[in-house]
């Protein structure tokens, strides 16, 4: 996997829990929809917090979600 | 077993190791801690200091407060990244998080160094050694960066411990251990002996704190006044404050000063800078609850020569108009109209602004300014420090509140344990 971290338009859903899960997003102008996550957990490097996805589509291609939770802003972080 | 167990925290190049995760965390491939790095000013502007450097810069000779062009000079391919105190401040808030987690007795002693009051809580947690791993393990996976820890029976010896050798490590220094792993080093290792103090005492023939320790403390009494006595306790490991909790500081002063990208040689600019410096201290005296009685102005010329001029007020002030004028005045009294690189403001003689005494001299507005500045700090609070700024900074190109790094409320450095 190579790392990008490049800002997504994304659509998630927030659930009342305080569950956040990411839906669909546009990657350079292609919206892919997320199949399945395999994990989630939490990162606080450097103090700065992210919500990490670990998500994989058609069985096989696996990828890295993060929701930057300062700046409310989703990153495609490695694919 | 000593009475008190106090462990010192202490970040390993805090602000260089701060980057260098968050870049990584961003996805920089390359880790600012494992090449020739440093954070520095930028020169454009002329804050042209090196704040922080990697270990391998270390290796080229740099050093911590030269400027970025001697820097340079030694270590032409060297990194310099700018300083972002903002990122600072959440890595040192998320790092007293964790600290809070196992005791309520933690002070923050500055920005990237806290002492953890560990008495009694060995049965919960364990002896302090081991302890102090887990801890220093579970801030670099947790956080990402290394600290170093230290571990002693006082603050001074904790202080000193977590300095012995770094970076990553856990060091005690019990009163047992001082003779061994203290004295040997050379005297500016001891905390409270900086440069001058450190040439004064080699002149005496004294060059390792082991040698302040054994000296005649009416010798050092004699040379150093007060001071002497305190390194020689403090040779001595003898220490004996408490940890205060939470952040503790016993306030004197504040002030703000900022080095101007140009030289000033006019009035207007000057007293739109002065007034820009006066903007921030009023508003943090107002922040802090405070009013102070002595107002100072610093000035350094483009050529480095450097003066204050500082009055007593009758009446103590935290209104922004009231310091920028008397600021103003003590300026005019003190430039001689050379091209100035830097300007500070300063607020001292604080007192709590619970009661303030009015004066027949008081200016009539005086209560309607104070309206006017709270009014002021409210929108300031809620929408940001660019909400409101004053209509003469408009176009002028000088930011309507300069100086500060938006850590005042941690100084980089104290000598108060």
């Amino acid at each position: 996997m190579k790392v990008l971290n490049k800002p997504v338009d994304m659509i998630a859903v927030f659930y009342r829990s305080g569950k956040v899960e990411p839906v669909k997003f546009k990657y350079e102008n292609v919206p892919v929809t997320v199949h399945r996550i395999l994990k989630r957990y939490d990162e606080k490097l450097a103090g700065n917090r992210r919500i990490c996805f670990v998500c994989i589509n058609d069985g096989a291609k696996v990828y890295e979600l993060k929701y930057e939770v300062d700046t409310q802003v989703w990153y495609l972080f490695k694919m | 077993m000593p009475d008190r167990i106090i462990i010192h925290i202490d970040v390993n190049s805090a602000f260089l190791s701060w980057q260098a995760v968050y870049n990584l965390q961003r996805g920089h491939p390359v880790d600012l801690r494992e090449i020739p790095s440093a954070v520095g000013g930028n020169q454009a502007t002329r804050h042209g200091i090196i704040l922080a450097r990697s270990i391998p810069a270390k290796k080229y000779g740099v050093k911590t407060g030269e400027t970025v062009w001697e820097a340079k000079n030694k270590c032409p391919q060297l990194l310099l990244v700018p300083p972002d105190h903002h990122l600072y401040m959440k890595c040192s808030r998320a790092l007293m998080e964790i600290l809070n987690e196992y005791s309520p007795r933690v002070q923050q002693y500055s920005i990237d160094e806290a002492f953890l009051d560990y008495t009694g809580m060995e049965e919960r947690l364990g002896e302090p050694v081991s302890f102090a791993h887990r801890l220093k393990d579970r801030i670099h996976k947790e956080l990402g960066f290394t600290v170093n820890i230290g571990i002693s029976c006082n603050k001074l010896l904790a202080k000193m411990a977590s300095e012995l050798k770094k970076p990553d490590m856990v060091h005690t220094l019990f009163p047992g251990e001082i003779r061994e792993k203290m004295w040997p080093l050379p005297v500016e290792e001891l905390f409270m002996v900086g440069r001058k103090t450190a040439k004064k005492l080699r002149s005496m023939g004294i060059l390792t704190i082991g040698d302040i320790a054994a000296a005649d403390p009416d010798l050092l009494r004699h040379k150093l006044k007060s001071h002497g006595l305190l390194i020689y306790d403090y040779a001595r490991g003898i220490e004996n404050s408490p940890v205060f909790p939470g952040y503790y500081m016993p306030m004197k002063g504040m002030g703000n000063s900022a080095t101007i990208p140009f030289d000033v040689e006019d009035t207007r600019t000057a007293r739109l800078i002065l007034l820009s410096l006066s903007e921030t201290v009023a508003m943090r005296l107002r922040y802090s609850r405070n009013c102070c009685s002595v107002i100072a102005v610093s000035i350094k010329y483009s050529d480095f020569r450097h003066c204050s001029h500082q009055q007593r007020l009758i009446t103590p002030v935290n209104c922004t108009m009231d310091i920028y004028k008397t600021a103003a005045r003590l300026f005019d009294e003190a430039w001689d109209g050379s091209p100035v690189r830097h300007m500070g403001v300063r607020a001292a003689g604080l007192e709590r602004d619970s009661h303030m005494q009015c004066s027949v001299f008081d200016h009539p507005y005086y209560s309607r300014n104070l309206e006017l500045d709270r009014a002021v700090d409210g929108i300031r609070d809620a929408y940001g420090i660019k909400s409101v700024v004053r209509a003469c900074f408009i176009n002028s190109g000088i930011c309507a509140s300069l100086g500060g790094v938006g850590s005042e409320n941690w100084p980089v450095m104290s000598s108060i344990l």
